[in-house]
């Protein structure tokens, strides 16, 4: 199993985090008190948004390139998802493999024209692509079922061989949204560590560095592009699913900033920040539903992502991920007795995911 | 093989109103440590961007081993043989030494998102060779101990020097180096004249090179252009340069390149 | 069939919806200015711009009903407070951001763009409001083309305040200043001009542009905290389409927006904000520095 091999010491939390998913079924079975379903309908909601924010990770904080659109490729997947199945009748696998790859092809043809904008007109187009989706859609109604969107999707499943896997309850589509995230993470992990991450980091760090070095701008954008689509896309698909419906209305420009909330958070460059983020964030949203005092949750929600924001940048701008590493150092530097520059350097190193 | 390595013939590119380069012909032949000289603003650095693709020109070519590239894409400069260092430093900044190294070997290695996402056989393999080969331009630069520190911590003098080894492990047939001296100190700066002839021997470069530093120029290059105000005022051999009138015109005014005091 | 020309495009009122258009065109326009005022001054985009111009849209409502002050004194206070509101954000937390890379002020200035709009729901709730009318009276009639009396101020105000700022940043030591700063940060700050003054003053002014907007548009749509998200949008467009390095780019950038916005809405509003983002996209690949900006060889 070589391409599960992830390199050094950070693999213990991959770990760690592999066995709580395997856990927490069980575990909230036995706590008295909740019910597992919803709680399970939230971590399954949790791990697919952690997807979305792998990829959009991927695209800003390792390639540098920003997005406010990223809403728009997880409804173009919800929604190619919810047509192949609902209206041409395809089996779930396909629907969401398509419905990836759809998102993927689009995400390469935004990132054509991005190719030639930088920094904030980059973010401006992006924003605008994302307020775009959901009014073509509305648009569209004839096919798309407009703003009242389409409902009744049937279960989600996987053929595996003679027989085949129907994802009912709660329980089972965590499990199907676990393993999509596992098997997405590694892949992620993946790219991040070898010579198409490098690409990346350097375009981030110095597009001049990584031209004069034979970085080919148009094919790591658009592939960094394609790739963060990609993962929205997949996303979107499982969403679509998880939730057996959609409208317009779940694919605000709020989303989208959700979205962005939960990479810089966790730390921008860091895949296990990117995870943490999405679902800290998932879990803050549906806690502040729940807070008895507070009569517009919306209102309080949209404040603590605004505070958030700015608090990480101007404080922690590497996020948790940042917090987590100087805490290892500390500790390190406490029991290992070595020089803390030496420490930080090599620590800083790990960042980017580029030795 | 026959004919030179590089040859610009006509080079003129403007800025707005400003003729930075003005008509220049320049060639470097096989195995020459080429510098080209001259006052602050007068084209040096712009030249370099012309070869390296990131400006273009308004007129002329440039040819590299006959070939002629004067439209190609900035990125496929360093596949054809050319590798450059930045006069200000263009390093990947958030990236160990070992790092930029590797970057240094893109275009040797196999690439493919699909391929290296899935680990697919040959990728360990490709990145423990290019690992093993950065290591050994790291030990050739002696910067074994600066392997894993993040380059944006190192001192000026040796992000150059890593800029220097990321362009040598491309294994490129022409170096155009930008003020390598900058940062560097007295005894350094002999030091990487040293090093600048060893690589080319050892690893069978012509090198173009500008520079500021006149001693450091005129020990280390077979011949020397001087630019000013965009045109070529002088080409030769160190020694004649050194006493062309036209030089020495150039640079009064500029007491830290005192061509005379060698 | 003889005609070629689709009955779509000869049956609209093509004068009217200029007229619209353009008085639209200019609350995009005085928005964006502020946009490309702040980015050139700071080199900060913000995404604030709209939520700023809403909360002190929402702040003239108070003077207006709570306080019932006449609209023209409102007016002027609400500028006020805008500009100090923006200045205050530019000295509180812009100041404390590194901008070295552009994420670092888009992601700030979205996270203020949410606080603000978390804050004015809460002050004033999201029921949706009817703003006062700063002008009644009959409308003036241009042939078959209708003027309302509102888009006669519109019209004024924006010349008003374009001479104005003509003015000031050709002719006032301090518009200058603001000038050099935009050129060139490092010779302004060794001619002596305070950057940190003229990055507060740029905000104040910015923002202040993006409150007129506020004003002059809740008595046309109508006053909620998500009021200015669409017309925020479009300024956006404005100023990237115009360029964002040029003041008079936004004030182009803005009525060609106001007229396709006005054209497009008449014929197809779902796409409103659709058209926008394509003609941004569509100026840029064409025009990397937008139709009035400067788009140089990239220093190396
Ligand atoms: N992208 C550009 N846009 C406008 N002007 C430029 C650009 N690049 C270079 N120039 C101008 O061209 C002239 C030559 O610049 P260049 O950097 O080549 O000089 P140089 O010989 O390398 O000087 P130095 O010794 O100071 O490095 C200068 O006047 C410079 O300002
Ligand atoms: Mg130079």
């Amino acid at each position: 199993m070589h391409w599960l091999r992830t390199r050094g010491r950070a693999t213990a939390p991959y770990g760690l985090g592999l066995i709580a998913v395997l856990l927490i079924p069980a575990l909230l079975n036995v706590i008295p008190g909740i019910a597992p379903g919803y709680v399970l309908y939230l971590v399954s909601l949790a791990l697919i948004y952690a997807i979305v924010a792998i990829g959009l990770g991927i695209l800003i904080g390792h390639t540098g390139q920003i997005s406010l659109g990223h809403a728009g490729f997880f409804a173009i997947g919800a929604y190619a998802s919810a047509l192949l199945t609902l209206r041409l009748g395809l089996p779930f696998v396909v629907a969401v493999l398509v419905a990836g790859s759809v998102s993927a092809a689009i995400g390469f043809l935004l990132g054509l024209p991005a190719l030639r904008l930088s920094g904030p007109y980059l973010a401006v187009a992006t924003l605008g692509f994302g307020l775009a989706i959901p009014q073509l859609v509305v648009w569209q109604s004839s096919w798309t079922g407009g703003s009242s969107g389409l409902h009744g999707l049937p279960l989600a499943s996987l053929p595996l061989g003679a027989f085949t896997i129907v994802f009912r309850t709660d329980q089972d589509y965590y499990y199907l949204a676990a393993a999509v995230l596992i098997v997405l993470t590694i892949f992620a992990r993946n790219v991040v560590t070898s010579h198409t991450g490098r690409a990346f980091v350097a375009i981030r760090d110095s597009e001049i560095a990584a031209r004069a070095m034979g970085v080919d701008l148009v094919r790591y954008k658009t592939t960094a592009f394609a790739l963060s689509a990609l993962y929205a896309g997949i996303a979107g698909a499982l969403y679509a699913h998880l939730l057996h419906g959609i409208s317009p209305e779940d694919f605000t420009v709020l989303l989208s900033v959700d979205f962005l909330t939960m990479i810089v958070l966790g730390g921008l460059g860091s895949i296990g920040g990117a995870l943490s983020g999405a679902l800290l964030l998932t879990f803050l949203q549906n806690a502040l539903t729940r807070l008895p005092v507070v009569h517009d949750f919306k209102n309080l929600y949209i404040v603590v992502l605004g505070v958030i924001l700015i608090l990480t940048i101007v404080f922690f701008p590497q996020g948790l991920a940042g917090i987590a590493r100087s805490w290892r150092l500390r500790r390190a530097t406490r029991t290992l007795d070595r020089p803390a520059g030496a420490g930080q350097i090599v620590e800083l190193g790990e960042r980017s995911g580029v030795r | 093989m026959t004919g030179p390595v590089l040859e610009i013939t006509d080079l003129t590119i403007r800025f707005g109103g400003l003729v930075a380069v003005d008509g220049l012909d320049l060639r470097v032949n096989a195995g020459e440590i080429v510098g080209l000289i001259g006052p602050n603003g007068a084209g040096k650095t712009t030249v370099f961007n012309c070869i390296s693709r990131f400006y273009q020109p308004d007129r002329g070519t440039v040819h590299f081993k006959g070939r002629d590239i004067t439209r190609s894409g900035s990125h496929e400069i360093i596949r054809f043989g050319i590798a450059r260092t930045f006069q200000n430093v263009e390093l990947c900044r958030s990236m160990t030494a070992l790092g930029n190294l590797l970057v240094g070997q893109h275009v040797a290695m196999r690439s493919g998102v699909i391929r290296d996402g899935l680990r697919l056989p040959g990728v360990g393999a490709d990145e423990a060779r290019a690992t093993q080969r950065a290591d050994e331009m790291l030990e050739l630069l002696g910067l074994t101990g600066d392997r894993d520190h993040v380059v944006s911590t190192l001192p000026f003098g040796l992000q150059k020097l890593v800029e220097l080894g990321r362009a040598l492990v491309s294994d490129p047939a022409l170096l155009l180096l930008d003020e390598p001296t900058a940062g560097a100190d007295k005894q350094e700066i002999q030091g990487l004249a040293d090093l600048i002839r060893r690589m080319r021997d050892r690893f069978d470069l012509s090198v173009l090179v500008v520079e500021h530093d006149m001693s450091f120029v005129m020990g280390l290059c077979d011949r020397l252009y001087v630019l000013d105000f965009g045109r070529r005022i002088a080409e030769g051999a160190p020694a004649d340069v050194r006493n062309d009138s036209a030089v020495i015109e150039a640079y009064l005014g500029e007491p830290e390149l005192e061509v005379t005091e060698v | 069939m003889l005609s070629v020309t689709p009955d779509i495009l000869t049956d609209l009122p093509w004068g009217q919806l200029l007229v619209n258009g353009l008085a639209l065109g200019s609350l995009y326009a005085l928005t964006a200015f502020g946009i490309v005022l702040i980015f050139k001054t700071t080199r900060v985009i913000t995404f604030a711009q709209g939520e700023t111009a809403m909360f002190s849209t929402f702040v003239a409502f108070t003077l207006l009903t709570a306080f019932q002050l006449p609209f023209a004194v409102a007016f002027v206070l609400t500028m006020l407070f805008a500009g100090v509101f923006g200045a205050l954000i530019e000295r509180v937390v812009i100041r404390r951001i590194s901008t070295t890379t552009v994420l670092n002020p888009v992601i700030v200035t979205v996270g203020l763009s949410l606080i603000l709009l978390g804050a004015a729901g809460w002050i004033w709730g999201y029921e949706i409001r009817t703003f006062p009318d700063p002008v009644v009276g009959p409308p003036f009639h241009l042939g078959t083309v209708v003027v309302s009396q509102l888009n006669a101020l519109i019209f004024l105000v924006t010349l008003v305040l374009m001479t104005v700022l003509f003015a000031f940043f050709r002719f006032s030591p301090t518009g200058i200043a603001m000038r050099a700063v935009a050129e060139n940060r490092m010779a302004a700050q060794l001619m002596g001009v305070s950057i940190g003054r003229m990055n507060a003053l740029g905000w104040g002014m910015g923002t202040a542009m993006g409150a007129v907007t506020g004003m002059l548009i809740a008595p046309i749509n109508y006053l909620d905290p998500s009021m200015m998200g669409d017309v925020a949008l479009k300024a956006f467009a404005a100023a990237v389409v115009g360029g964002l390095t040029s003041l008079p780019g936004a004030v182009v950038g803005g009525l060609l927006l106001g007229i396709v916005d006005s054209v497009v809405g008449f014929e197809v509003p779902e796409l409103r904000n659709t058209i926008a983002f394509a003609l941004i996209v569509l100026v840029l690949v064409v025009r990397p520095g937008g139709l009035l900006g400067r788009h140089e060889t990239k220093k190396v």
